[in-house]
C-alpha cells in the first residue's frame, strides 16, 4: 500500500448562517441570501476539493466539546436532524454522512500512543454537531466523500493555553501518522472562526447585510494581521503570535482546530491562499487553503 | 409569591446512568427524594433554568408544548441514551418572554421540531418530574448574562407564575466546582478533583444552609477563582431571584463528586 498523504488543509469556518444563506434543500429555513462573500469563498474552496479528489475529509470541530478525550466519530453512517441550539431559526439541517471508521480508529490509537486520552463514539443515535455539518456542507455539499469527525477536547480552556494547544499539536501528529499508514489521500478541515467577538442582538432580518460588519476594530485588525502572515507562509510568526491573538481577539482557534491542522501538515511554511474573508454577526471568518498536493 | 420551593440540582448524566456507583449514589438518591417531595407539593409548574442549555444572542425560552425524544450526550456518549417526555407550559413561557424583554432582557421563544433538549434538563426531568406530568417553563443560560441578570430572570418567571395563579417550584441546574478528571478513572473512587475545591464547595454550602447570603455573596469572587465554579455559580441567582432575594430555610440533601466536579442537591424554602 502506498503511503497516505495530506493533500491540503483548509481553514473552513462553520457559522450556520452560510448554510442558511445558500438555501440548500437539507436546511428547513429559507433565506434571501446573505454572506455572499464567504459563500463565494467556499465556492472557490469547493473547486479545489473537486480538483484534489481526496479519499477522506477530516474535520476538527469546536462545537463537539469533550472533557474526557480527543474523540472520533466511529459509526459507519450517521444521520439525523441537526438543529442549532443557538440559531435554530437559521439551521435545521437533515444530515447524512459516511464515516471512515477505520481511519478514525487508527487516528484514535495513534493519539493514545502519544499519551492522549482518546475514545471512539459508537452510538448510532449520536447527533453530529452543527459545526461539523456546516463545514462539511460548505466544503463538499455533495456529501460523497467519507469523513473523520474529531471532537475539540477542552484542554486549552481547562489547562494553561500552551498545555492545551500542545495536546492539539500531538493530536495533529497522530492524525498525520494514521493518514500516512492508511494510504488515504486526505484533506484536513480546521472548522474555526478567527476573532470571535460578536454582536449580542440578531437583526430582524438575519440576512440583512447592512447590519453585518466586524464587531470590534481591534479584532478585525488582528484577523488581518494573522491572515497576512498565513498568506505569506510565515508559520513561525503565526504561532509566536497565536497566544496573543487568542487573548486579545477571543479567537475561536483557541479550541485547537488550527493548531491540529498545522501540526498534521508539519507546519509548512508555504503561502496559504485566501479564498475570502467576511464577518458573521461580527465574528471574523476566513476560508483559506494550504495546498500540499504538489509536495 | 408563587414559589412553594426551590431546588439546586447538578446537570451531570452520571447519576442517570449509574446511580448505583457508590460515589454517585447519594446524589442520585437525593435527586429521587427531591422528586418525591415535588410530587407531594403538587405544583402547577416547574420553573427551570439550565446551565447546559447555552445561548449567546438572546435569552431563550422553550415554547414548544411537547418535548419527547432521546439524546446522546456529546461527552458521555458511551453510557447510552437519555430519554425525555415532558410538556412545556406554553402560556407561561410566552408570558416570560414578554416580561423578560420588557424588563430589559431581550428574549425569544423557541418552538422547533427536534430542538436539542440539553442534558441537564433531561436529567432533572428524569428525577424531578419522572412522569412528565408537571408542566415546565425552561430558560436557557445566556453565557453573557451576569448574576444580576440571572436573578432578574428568576424574578420574572416567578412574577409571571403569580400573575397566572400558578404554584411553582423553581429549579436551577448546574454544578459547583468545575475541575474534573480528564482521563479515565475508577469511578468507584471518584472524588472532588482538588481538596481546595472540595473545601470551598463545603464552605459555600455551609453559608447557604445557615442562610448567610451576605457572606456567600462576599466570597463569591474568591469561590469562582479558587474552585473554578461552574458559570461563576450564577445559576443560584435564578432561585434567589424567584424567591425574592431571600429564603426561610435551606436543606442540603446531598453533596458529592461527579467525575471530579462538585454537585449538590439542595432544597430552599421561601419566606
Amino acid at each position: 500500500m502506498s503511503k497516505g498523504k495530506i493533500l491540503a488543509g483548509f481553514l473552513a469556518p462553520h457559522p450556520p448562517h452560510l448554510v442558511y444563506g445558500e438555501n440548500p434543500e437539507q436546511n428547513e429555513p429559507r433565506s434571501e441570501g446573505g454572506w455572499e462573500h464567504l459563500r463565494w469563498a467556499y465556492e472557490r474552496a469547493r473547486e479545489s476539493i473537486e480538483r484534489l479528489k481526496p479519499d477522506v475529509l477530516l474535520v476538527h470541530s469546536p462545537h463537539w466539546v469533550t472533557e474526557q478525550g480527543h474523540n472520533f466519530l466511529g459509526v459507519d453512517h450517521l444521520s439525523g436532524k441537526s438543529v442549532d441550539p443557538i440559531f435554530p431559526n437559521l439551521f435545521r439541517y437533515n444530515f447524512e454522512l459516511d464515516v471512515d471508521v477505520e481511519l478514525a480508529e487508527s487516528c484514535s490509537q495513534e493519539a493514545r500512543n502519544l499519551g492522549l486520552t482518546s475514545k471512539i463514539m459508537r452510538n448510532p443515535n449520536f447527533r453530529v454537531d452543527y459545526g461539523t455539518i456546516t463545514t462539511l456542507h460548505m466544503i463538499r455539499p455533495q456529501w460523497d466523500i467519507p469523513v473523520v469527525g474529531i471532537s475539540a477536547n477542552n484542554s486549552p480552556y481547562l489547562l494553561r493555553l500552551d498545555e492545551g494547544l500542545e495536546e492539539m499539536d500531538r493530536l495533529g501528529k497522530a492524525t498525520r501518522k494514521a493518514i500516512e499508514d492508511s494510504g488515504r489521500r486526505a484533506v484536513l478541515l480546521a472548522s474555526s472562526t478567527l476573532c470571535h467577538y460578536h454582536f449580542h442582538v440578531e437583526p430582524e432580518i438575519p440576512e440583512d447585510m447592512t447590519e453585518e460588519r466586524p464587531a470590534t476594530y481591534e479584532g478585525y485588525k488582528w484577523d488581518m494581521r494573522m491572515i497576512e502572515l498565513m498568506r505569506a507562509g510565515k508559520t513561525p510568526e503565526v504561532f509566536e503570535l497565536l497566544p496573543q491573538f487568542i487573548e486579545e481577539s477571543f479567537a475561536e482557534v483557541k479550541a485547537g482546530s488550527l493548531t491540529w491542522m498545522y501540526s498534521a501538515m508539519g507546519y509548512p511554511e508555504i503561502p496559504a491562499e485566501l479564498h475570502g474573508y467576511g464577518t458573521v454577526i461580527g465574528t471574523g471568518n476566513a476560508v483559506m487553503e494550504w495546498d500540499l498536493s504538489a509536495s | 409569591m408563587s414559589i412553594i420551593a426551590s431546588f439546586l440540582v447538578p446537570s451531570s448524566p452520571l447519576t442517570y446512568f449509574r446511580s448505583d456507583n457508590p460515589p454517585w449514589q447519594p446524589t442520585a438518591e437525593a435527586l429521587q427524594e427531591a422528586g418525591r417531595r415535588i410530587a407531594e407539593m403538587n405544583p402547577d409548574v416547574l420553573l427551570v433554568y439550565s446551565t447546559t442549555w447555552q445561548a449567546v444572542m438572546d435569552q431563550l425560552w422553550q415554547a414548544r408544548k411537547l418535548q419527547q425524544g432521546t439524546h446522546v450526550d456529546h461527552n458521555w456518549f458511551e453510557l447510552g441514551e437519555l430519554s425525555y417526555d415532558f410538556q412545556i407550559d406554553t402560556e407561561l413561557a410566552q408570558s416570560c418572554v414578554t416580561a423578560a424583554t420588557d424588563s430589559g432582557i431581550k428574549s425569544k421563544p423557541v418552538d422547533y421540531d427536534q430542538f436539542p433538549i440539553d442534558t441537564g434538563t433531561i436529567v432533572a426531568m428524569h428525577f424531578l418530574n419522572p412522569n412528565g406530568k408537571i408542566p415546565v417553563v425552561l430558560a436557557s443560560n445566556n453565557l453573557y448574562h451576569d448574576h444580576a441578570t440571572v436573578a432578574e430572570l428568576g424574578k420574572v418567571a416567578s412574577s409571571c407564575a403569580t400573575q397566572q395563579n400558578k404554584r411553582a417550584v423553581a429549579i436551577t441546574i448546574g454544578e459547583l466546582s468545575g475541575s474534573f478528571f480528564r482521563n479515565e478513572i475508577n469511578i468507584t473512587e471518584d472524588s472532588i478533583f482538588k481538596k481546595s475545591e472540595d473545601d470551598w464547595n463545603r464552605r459555600m454550602l455551609d453559608h447557604l444552609t445557615k442562610g448567610d447570603l451576605k457572606t456567600c455573596e462576599k466570597e463569591m469572587a474568591d469561590y469562582n477563582a479558587e474552585a473554578r465554579a461552574e458559570y461563576g455559580f450564577k445559576h443560584l441567582q435564578f432561585l434567589l431571584g424567584a424567591m425574592g432575594g431571600s429564603y426561610h430555610q435551606c436543606e442540603l440533601l446531598a453533596y458529592g463528586p461527579l467525575y471530579g466536579k462538585g454537585g449538590a442537591v439542595m432544597q430552599f424554602t421561601p419566606e
